[in-house]
């Protein structure tokens, strides 16, 4: 590889460095307890999916880069200088992990190894190896936040579409604000109108005081591992929200987004935002608890099961919010098992529904979850999260399993009196 | 002394605790100074309290009960043989000041007794584990994850629980023997007795110093460093 090319990896990885990732790279065992903790190398027993290996990749670089023991005894360690066959093993590896964390939960260090592939991403993307699919809808998402002047206009009539549908739906007026200055919630959903509807309709029925933002929580930037562009992309409904002066950013069902927004935002921006984050199925738990809404607790008669997307459970504590929705509206709920901080992955995380060129081992890695559904003996699942929705619809097609999935909104708008 | 008594046993032994403290403190400073990441990398569900937090952080370093879950066999591998170490890390301690309270209790007899069972045991259960990892990482499904590093500690701590074992069921002198040569090396003279020089044992004790004294120097710059920075990533998974 060129000097160039290796001197701008080295200075990305130094400047991505910090105290964690040092220490992952310092102390990792290779013991490969986490081996039978990724449902990837389960699925396929390929090693460049054992998530020590993901890390031993970088750690190659580092060794030779960051430590003097590396320089003076690469063999020892297997410090490598990169090279193409380094960088192809790189990309699947650290592409392919869909950054579920399950392998951190089992670490007896616990070592983050979804932090490193993301370190990984940076390393690729400045030897431009970064995945050209997850950079395009990245690049596409801050030239629509760049160009709202011609947006603006398209934006605002396709939720006036949303409110007409969803008016003949329900036979009422229904309204879904937009640009409300002092709402109490800005509502960050997703591109579609499955992410809006239900929130409009449980908002509407609770008398929030709430206003719908022109941007998507989805956030590519992200996925591609760079997080200067995934800040942009987030920028563009934190600062709505601060120029609205709303009180909470309210996350829909989006996984990553709720992550970005309230784990990472803050700290890329080197700021407290004036309001708080919180996901929809936290603001729909308290409704119900408060009575600001009354469900029917037969609404969901259907045996119906319930999956926990890694981004908001293990990497987000949300766990019980969603269970007590489901409780108060679905008598026969059904948990898989296992569930909540050792709930198998989907394995649609991380951006890899939007890259075809994993899709065998995407799917492969589904087996797990599978299992899990068919266990629960339920045709309805609950899933609060649309890259996961997407996996486990396609994982519905191939296994044939017949499921409906839906988001917990869908069922709870289902069940309101 | 001879030179190689006098390399192992003797100036070795300086060198490798100099190197070792040196080392570890360097380590732990390179640590603290890089800076912390500024995102929250915490695993859910974690305590809500700082109390809670602390208690979970030394339960998941010293007994990380869900690497057992899913890991049985190298996690019992695992912890029996930091146990065994740091028995027979307890017991080394014997040659520097004998453990008086246990003596009064046991009798001289009874102490020796009971040092050569604990001792054994401690020496077997390690020699078990690492020839356990040795297999697992050279004939295990990933033996391709594994560097040369992590062969050169294996065989470092084989040499070391070998020759030490041997010490200890067939070296056939007792701990009075080793007590003097400790007193040398903490007057900063280091010698051997007369019992020593004269017996063939001194080999085996040459070659475990000179593994212990490798090992030692080798620790700060290896995995091994997890014996410290297991608690500091550890306390980021239950991290505010």
């Amino acid at each position: 590889m060129e000097k160039q090319t290796i001197d701008s990896m080295v200075g990305v990885l130094d400047a991505r460095m910090n105290r964690q990732l040092k220490q992952y790279m310092d102390i990792c065992a290779r013991c490969a307890i986490c081996k039978d903790a990724c449902h990837q190398y389960v699925a396929t027993q390929d090693m460049k999916y054992l998530p020590a290996r993901r890390a031993e990749l970088l750690r190659q670089i580092y060794r030779r880069y960051f430590t003097k023991a590396g320089q003076f005894l690469p063999a020892l360690y297997e410090a490598r200088e990169p090279d193409e066959n380094l960088m192809d093993e790189l990309y699947e590896s650290t592409y392919a992990c869909t950054g579920c964390r399950r392998c951190t939960y089992y670490c007896p260090f616990s070592i983050d190894t979804g932090w490193i592939t993301s370190v990984s991403k940076g390393v690729l993307i400045a030897a431009g190896r970064g995945n050209e699919m997850l950079g395009q809808l990245a690049d596409a998402a801050l030239f629509k936040a760049d160009n709202m002047d011609v947006f603006d206009e398209i934006i605002v009539n396709g939720f006036k579409d949303v409110v007409r549908e969803l008016e003949e739906e329900l036979g009422r007026p229904v309204a879904i604000p937009v640009d409300k200055q002092g709402a109490d919630i800005l509502y960050v959903a997703l591109a579609g109108s499955h992410s809006i509807k239900p929130a409009a309709v449980i908002f509407d029925a609770a008398g929030a005081s709430w206003t719908l933002s022109k941007f998507e929580a989805a956030n590519y930037g992200f996925f591609f591992g760079d997080p200067a562009k995934a800040k942009l992309i987030a920028d563009r409904f934190m600062n709505e929200a601060k120029r609205l002066g709303v009180k909470e950013v309210v996350i829909t069902e989006c996984g990553h987004a709720y992550r970005v927004a309230e784990m990472f935002y803050e700290a890329w921006a080197k700021e407290k935002m004036p309001f708080k984050v919180r996901h929809i199925l936290e603001v729909i738990d308290e409704y119900i608890k408060d009575g600001r809404i009354t469900v029917d607790p037969k609404g969901i008669a259907e045996k119906v099961t319930y999956h926990d997307p890694c981004q908001i459970g293990r990497n987000g504590g949300i766990y019980e919010q969603p269970r007590d929705i489901m409780h108060a509206i679905a008598p026969d709920f059904v948990d898989m098992t296992p569930n909540r901080e050792t709930q198998w992955c989907c394995g649609g995380g991380g951006g890899i529904v939007a890259m075809e060129e994993f899709n065998d081992v995407r799917l492969k890695s589904g087996g797990k979850k599978v299992e899990q559904i068919k266990a629960t003996g339920a045709k309805l699942l609950a899933c609060p999260c649309e890259n996961c929705r997407l996996q486990i619809e396609e994982l519905s097609k191939v296994h044939d399993l017949g499921l409906r999935i839906v988001p917990v909104m869908e069922l709870v708008a289902e069940a309101l009196r | 002394m001879d030179w190689f008594s006098y390399l192992t046993s003797g100036i070795g032994v300086y060198v490798a605790l100099v190197v070792f403290t040196g080392g570890m403190a360097w380590r732990a400073w390179q640590w603290s100074r890089t800076p912390k990441s500024p995102v929250r990398l915490a695993l859910y569900p974690k305590p809500k309290t700082g109390p809670g937090r602390f208690g979970k952080l030394l339960v998941d370093t010293f007994a990380a009960p869900q690497s057992f879950k899913i890991a049985p066999a190298i996690m019992v591998a695992a912890l029996l043989f930091h146990l065994a170490a740091l028995a027979a890390f307890v017991g080394h301690l014997r040659l520097v000041h004998e453990f008086t309270p246990l003596v009064a209790v046991l009798g001289v007899d009874g102490m020796n007794t009971f040092a050569a069972w604990s001792g054994g045991a401690a020496g077997i259960i390690m020699l078990v584990a690492v020839l356990y990892w040795l297999g697992r990482r050279t004939f295990g499904a990933y033996k391709n994850l594994s560097v040369p590093e992590d062969y050169l500690l294996l065989a470092l701590l084989l040499g070391i629980v070998l020759m030490g074992d041997h010490l200890r069921f067939v070296g056939g002198l007792h701990a009075a023997t080793y007590q003097a040569w400790f007193a040398s090396l903490m007057a900063f003279r280091p010698a051997f007795p007369a019992e020593l020089t004269s017996s063939v044992t001194r080999y085996a004790l040459d070659w475990h110093m000179l593994f212990v004294d490798a090992f030692l120097i080798y620790f700060p710059f290896s995995k091994l460093t997890h014996a410290i920075g297991a608690f500091a990533t550890n306390a980021v998974r239950t991290g505010e």
